[in-house]
């Protein structure tokens, strides 16, 4: 039945074109033009599908009803409509009635559509008028780059007004200039050359070849004869226009072949794209070139007018017309040149994704569009290696990731000052122009990090064959096709490229347990260790650091890990534990030099930046300083605790006094170091502890995030440990920052004990020296004589003593901790005294600046470590005249508040 | 290795303190009644070499040395489920068993006996440890053994250890309500005079305290005697986690003892715990979830100290120690800190700067705990003379009447004179005016100097 009905169809079509065209002389030719026509035909009846109601007659019915009275103003003709609609309707013979009524109601409305592509069977006004908006579409698009567009094509530019165009010929042509009525008889007098001629040449001049009448002198201008009346030269501008983007087109083609490499992927697979376009030019043309010879070639040479040409249907003007199309494509890859020059992959996808998207034009659009989806392919493939494989394969730089060279790395990390180079921070980096505008730039970070993470997994990680087998199973051609699938699939690879990447970080690499054994060993949490550690390097370090050797202090160091809790730390954090020297200066003791230091290898070092390690090292060198003081105080404190029950005790009478001040004043000093421990431990480490591990803990969380969160969590240690800059108050003297501050009171701290165990020998010396006294009157009076003789000088009398208790040191009073020579006596006292007082003194002092400083200090913490320390309002701010004063209560007169 | 301490329980209260405070310490660190570790203490972090040591074959053995002149309570532990877990060369029980009879004189004197043997045990336990770091003398000084005993031990160890740190646990009579021994208040004041100059660091426990605290918050009017022992082994697991937890701070005796102690001879601490569970203690009352700052507002209650001081005007705090035990957030304690100073909870000595200090320690993992958070407080505060200041009322009613003294002359160093008597008290005033003095701000003003540079 269909082929029946085809063949019907067929058959009236044939008929048909019969009718319409005229008879050939030339057999062939006739039929292949025949032929050509019914394709045709065939073409548009195919490609017209009726819409779906178009078996409904009432309801077009409506729609034409609806349409006359829009288009009337009177409802005559609706009503005249609905009778013949009635008639219609009782006809029997006509079956498809509602799709003759749609057809109908298509004709009519055929005049208001859009019909370029389809003009050569239409009358040319039509397409004339549907031309004028189009063009200047086109035009608008061209006419930002206009700049660079002139360059390579000054002639074709001045096409907009023909003038510029005419310009090379207005000298030889000025003298003549033709008058109307010259003009009129122009259009009757033979041309020369004439039309047919100048469509012979056509062809030619649209490839760009030069022909006898219409050369292309210089390179890109095309020479038009001078004696053409202004209709025909204004035909052949529009004519010249392709004519012109072509040669510059081809050139560009031809050029970027020649310069293969620089040209990048992307730049080829432009090149090549539009080089594809233009041979589908060319093909256009060669249909054209076909249809002009079978039009010219019958006629003869004598035919003035080329009115057979016309009877033919093909003219100058219609050839202007089937290259419209053309010549808007032309024109857009021109202008995707023109503003190409110097870009490189994603820009150059930006430039041309900017024409498929923000243009409103259709075919610019699609045109666009086609042209996107070719010249991206080099840079899917790119994208593709880059999230599946972790390779960047960019020979020529135009993915948006770049791989940093050595030298480049280096330099960054010097810029950072002191921030060492780290693969992960500095191997790539993404160059934000070079993102193309096809993706959002949250989008290309993502891309970015996953390509990132996958080759430090392989590189960083040595954990190739994971990434490999995610290549293999995952990897999935991305196109532009389907955005939106390749947002998915890249999301995809993003999840589960982070996954692996913590989960290498937490499980293979044992990141977690790193920090934990950092938090232990360098922040000195693990406290029975730095105990142990403190006490058995004690005597060590406060010998010269000259005199120290690295083996005394790793088997020292051993030695702590052993006896504490710190043995039950896994090989893999112990080993990385080490105790060593910092390079030593003139003159130190072992305490300044000593660090315990916490080796971290790639690729943790990622987190555990060199220049994180470094600021470990300086928060452990405060905290170990505070430590020592601590240390210090304490077993001070408790020598002279358990002297109390012994020696001191019996020497009260001479120097119970001073042992009071000077106990309370060590308790101040304890009070202080108990405080600003604890400070650090529950308002420093701690909570940023906290924070850093539930940033670690969050789902998704990506390497990066973890870097952000532990440099924040050094920054905030140091910062608020009072490692950081300075007081607020003391920015122009930078050595009364914070840190210096506190060097200098627990300085202060270490001579007051020293000062203190002067007194403590002194006591003992005094003690001792009444007990050997005693005992020597003891054993002189059990020998029976006086126990003090008047004969003894004072001299030898203490020199008796002094054997005297060598030989019989019956109580177990420990003096070895005074000077072996202990035969110091009074006259120390008031030195050690005088010297106990100027320390005092100066501990108060600085720690009245210090508590100014906190007072004043806008961060609430620190603060809070300034009310900490005066938390029963012992020390007493005073603001005022811009400055803080800080008194003791002790030492304000006449105030008399009861605690 | 460690600072370790060694424990000396005397008498019987002594001993039956230690006997719940060693039962305590195996909960907390997994070690079962033999001694071995529980399967399921695997969780480290904790340090069980400080009190105790491991034996060849892996057990773990205290480190204490169990004294008495009777041996019912010994007896008692000898057979008791945690039989097996002490070394038992270190207990020491006299053959003929009579006890000090309340006197401390004969405790004292006794001591002579047991000399010989008890230092052997000490310098046994001494060179058994790497850095022995304390003794702790767990007694009490109303009865005869605990006080006399301990009083003689605490002169010799003295002598023997200087440069070891004291601490006691004394359990001081109920004075408020006369107490069981009518002569209480000889043996305290006897006994009060070594814990002044021979010990470094007395915790305070007042029987009356524990008796009203196991009243009020029990609920049990007549408390047994295993409820108020576990109230006191409660408060000293507390005082030892950060010893036994090593953590930043306050990792031994000293670290801990050294800011609440400015002076030598105000060394009489008063604790507070909070709350008192079923889980420390039988039949204790299940608390609703507490918060940082409700545990640390009612450690500062007197209500809740196992002292009963009667706090003047002028009473302050010369330090505080809390440690607060549980899932405590830094941030809290901070906000209950400024809550603290900004009500003025608390009263500090106006000569020196002090304040409330904090440790956050872990709890066993071992032991359900149904409260969030706990805790204890160690503090130094002057009111306690006023206990001193009762038993020195007391003293002197007794010691005007010349009652009781017989059996006191019988032995040294009473049978000469009562000298002792005289000194002993001499050392209390001298105690209790120097508490006094430390509430007022001149304390540390050089009027007083005078005679020092003499």
């Amino acid at each position: 039945m269909p082929s029946t009905r085809n063949d019907r169809i067929d058959e009236g079509l044939s008929k048909l074109i019969e009718y319409i065209l005229p008879e050939l002389e030339d057999e062939d030719e006739d039929e292949d033009l025949k032929a050509n026509a019914l394709e045709l035909a065939q073409g548009m009846i195919d490609s017209h599908v009726a819409p779906a109601y178009a078996d409904d007659p009432a309801h077009i019915a409506n729609i034409i009803k609806n349409k006359l009275i829009r288009d009337n103003r009177t409802s005559d003709k609706a009503l005249r409509f609905h009778n013949l609609y009635s008639r219609l309707l009782t006809l029997p013979l006509i079956k498809r009635k509602g799709a003759i009524l749609h057809l109908l109601h298509e004709l009519s409305e055929e005049p208001e559509r859009n019909t370029i592509s389809r003009a050569s069977e239409r009358p040319s006004a039509t397409a004339v008028d549907s031309r004028a908006p189009s063009r200047a579409g086109t035009e608008s698009t061209r006419r930002p780059s206009k700049a660079t567009t002139v360059n390579n094509e000054d002639d074709f530019d001045a096409s907009v007004p023909p003038k510029p165009f005419l310009a090379p010929e207005r000298g030889d042509g000025k003298a003549g200039e033709p008058t109307k009525a010259a003009l009129l008889a122009g259009i009757n007098a033979p041309l020369d050359p004439s039309e047919v001629t100048l469509l012979k040449d056509m062809p030619f001049t649209l490839q760009g070849v030069s022909s006898k009448n219409l050369p292309f002198s210089p390179e890109n201008t095309l020479k038009l004869p001078s004696n053409l009346p202004v209709p025909l030269i204004s035909l052949l501008h529009t004519l010249a226009e392709p004519a012109l983007l072509y040669r510059s087109l081809s050139a560009f083609v031809e050029e970027s072949d020649a310069i293969e490499d620089k040209g990048g992927l992307v730049g080829q697979s432009l090149s090549a794209a539009i080089g594809n376009e233009l041979k589908a030019y060319l093909s256009l043309v060669a249909g054209l070139e076909g249809e002009i010879r079978r039009a010219t070639s019958s006629l003869a040479e004598d035919d003035p007018h080329g009115l057979a040409v016309r009877k033919a249907g093909v003219t100058l003007r219609r050839c202007m017309i089937w290259t419209r199309e053309a010549t808007m494509g032309l024109r857009l890859m021109a202008a995707i040149v023109g503003e190409s020059k110097g870009k490189r992959g994603g820009q150059l996808i930006s430039i041309i994704h900017g024409f498929s998207t923000s243009h409103g034009d259709p075919f610019v659009f699609n045109f666009a569009k086609r042209l996107l989806t070719s010249v991206t392919r080099p840079f899917y493939d790119l994208l593709r290696r880059w999230v599946y494989d972790g390779e960047l394969t960019d020979p020529y730089l135009e993915f948006f990731v770049i791989e940093q060279s050595e030298e480049a790395i280096m330099e960054a990390s010097a810029e950072r000052r002191g921030h060492a180079s780290s693969v992960w921070q500095d191997k790539y980096k993404l160059d934000t122009e070079m993102i193309p505008t096809i993706m959002t730039p949250e989008f290309a970070n993502k891309v970015f990090l996953i390509g990132k993470s996958l080759n430090f997994i392989r590189y960083g990680c040595e954990d190739s064959e994971w990434v490999e087998q995610y290549s293999k199973t995952t990897s999935k051609a991305l196109s532009h096709d389907d955005y939106a699938s390749l947002e998915q699939n890249i999301d995809e690879a993003y999840k589960t490229t982070m996954e692996r990447l913590m989960h290498l970080m937490n499980k293979k690499f044992n990141l977690f347990e790193h920090l934990c054994a950092l938090k232990k060993f360098l922040l000195l949490g693990q406290g029975d260790f730095v105990a142990l550690l403190m006490e058995s390097l004690s005597s060590n370090l406060d010998r010269p650091a000259n005199t120290l050797y690295r083996h005394n202090l790793t088997a020292q160091l051993e030695h702590a890990i052993r006896g504490s809790n710190a043995q039950y730390e896994s090989q893999e954090v112990l080993r990385r534990l080490d105790a060593r020297m910092l390079e030593l200066s003139h003159g130190e003791i072992g305490w300044d030099v000593f660090t315990l230091e916490y080796k971290i290898d790639p690729p943790v070092d990622v987190v555990v930046t060199p220049y994180g390690s470094r600021e470990y090292l300086k928060v452990f060198n405060f905290l170990w300083r505070i430590k020592r003081v601590e240390f210090a105080l304490g077993s001070a404190w408790k020598k002279y605790m358990t002297g109390a029950r012994g020696v001191l005790a019996s020497v009260a009478d001479k120097v119970g006094n001073d042992w009071k001040v000077a106990r309370c004043c060590i308790a101040e000093m304890i009070h202080f170091v108990a405080q600003l421990q604890y400070y650090i431990l529950f308002q420093v480490i701690e909570p940023s502890w906290e924070k850093l591990t539930s940033t670690m803990n969050k789902p998704g969380v990506t390497l990066d995030d973890l870097i952000d969160a532990h440099k924040l969590y050094l920054n905030s240690i140091t910062r608020k440990g009072l490692l950081g800059g300075g007081g607020a108050t003391s920015k122009s003297k930078p050595e009364t920052s914070f840190l210096a501050q506190l060097h200098e009171i627990l300085k202060n701290m270490l001579a007051y004990k020293d000062a203190m165990d002067g007194l403590y020998s002194c006591s003992v010396a005094e003690f001792t020296r009444r007990q050997a006294t005693s005992a020597l009157i003891d054993a002189r009076t059990a020998a029976g004589k006086w126990g003090v003789s008047e004969s003894d000088s004072p001299y030898e009398f203490a020199q008796q003593v002094k054997k005297h208790s060598l030989r019989n040191s019956t109580r177990k009073v420990d003096i070895s901790d005074s000077d072996s020579d202990s035969d110091s006596d009074d006259g120390d006292l008031p030195g050690i005294r005088q010297r106990l007082k100027t320390l005092t003194i100066e501990f108060q002092a600085r720690t009245a600046v210090l508590l100014g400083d906190l007072a004043t200090q806008p961060d609430m913490d620190m603060r809070f470590l300034g009310v900490m320390f005066s938390f029963n309002d012992f020390y007493v701010v005073k603001k005022g005249k811009g400055k803080t004063v800080v008194e003791r209560r002790s030492a304000q007169k006449g105030d008399e508040t009861p605690a | 290795m460690p600072r370790e301490i060694i424990t000396i329980q005397a008498g019987q209260c002594g001993n039956s303190i230690g006997s719940q405070f060693w039962q305590q310490l195996c909960l907390e660190h997994g070690i079962s009644q033999d001694g071995n570790l529980e399967d399921f203490a695997t969780e480290g972090g904790d340090r069980k070499d400080v009190f105790f040591y491991q034996s060849d074959d892996t057990r773990y053995i205290p480190r204490a040395i169990l004294l008495d002149l009777e041996p019912r309570v010994i007896h008692g532990i000898q057979t008791g489920p945690y039989k097996n877990i002490y070394n038992p060369e270190n207990f020491h029980v006299p053959k003929d068993g009579g006890g000090a009879g309340n006197i401390w004189a004969l405790g004292f004197n006794a001591g002579e006996n047991v000399y010989e043997e008890v230092m052997e045990m000490l310098d046994r336990e001494a060179d058994g440890s790497d850095s022995l770091e304390a003794f702790m003398l767990l007694h009490s000084i109303a009865g005869g053994t605990g006080s006399g005993l301990g009083s003689f031990l605490l002169e010799k160890l003295n002598d023997r250890f200087p440069k070891k740190l004291i601490q006691t646990y004394s359990v001081f009579p109920d004075m408020a309500n006369g107490g069981e021994v009518v002569v209480q208040p000889y043996n305290s004041l006897l006994a009060l005079r070594r814990l002044t100059q021979n010990a470094d660091s007395v915790v305070v426990l007042d029987n009356g305290a524990l008796t009203r605290i196991a009243a009020d918050r029990l609920h049990v009017q007549e408390p047994s005697l295993t409820q108020t022992n576990q109230l006191v082994s409660t408060v000293m697991c507390a005082s030892t986690t950060t010893l036994r937890y090593p953590g930043y701070m306050h990792n031994d005796l000293v670290g801990i003892i050294a800011s609440l102690i400015p002076t030598p001879r105000c060394h009489f601490l008063m604790t507070s715990y909070t709350p008192f569970t079923s889980d420390s203690v039988n039949q204790g009352k299940t608390v609703r979830k507490t918060t940082v700052l409700d545990v640390m507002r009612r450690l500062l209650q007197p209500k809740n100290r196992m002292v009963t001081a009667m706090p003047t005007k002028q009473s302050c705090y010369i330090s505080i120690l809390n440690i607060i035990q549980g899932e405590a957030d830094p941030t809290d304690v901070h906000k209950s800190l400024l809550r603290i100073r900004e009500r003025k909870l608390a009263t500090f000595i106006p000569w020196g700067p002090a304040s409330i200090q904090v440790a956050l320690t872990k709890k066993s993992p071992y032991i359900p705990m149904s409260n969030r958070v706990s805790g204890l407080m160690l503090a130094n505060h002057t009111s306690v003379a006023t206990l001193f200041e009762r038993i020195l009322k007391q003293y002197n009613i007794l010691r005007k009447r010349g009652a009781f003294l017989e059996q006191y002359k019988k032995v040294p160093p009473f049978t000469d004179s009562l000298d002792e008597f005289d000194e002993s008290k001499a050392v209390v005033q001298d105690l209790i005016a120097e508490y006094k003095a430390a509430e007022q701000k001149d304390y540390l003003s050089p009027e007083e100097t005078g005679e020092g540079h003499a």
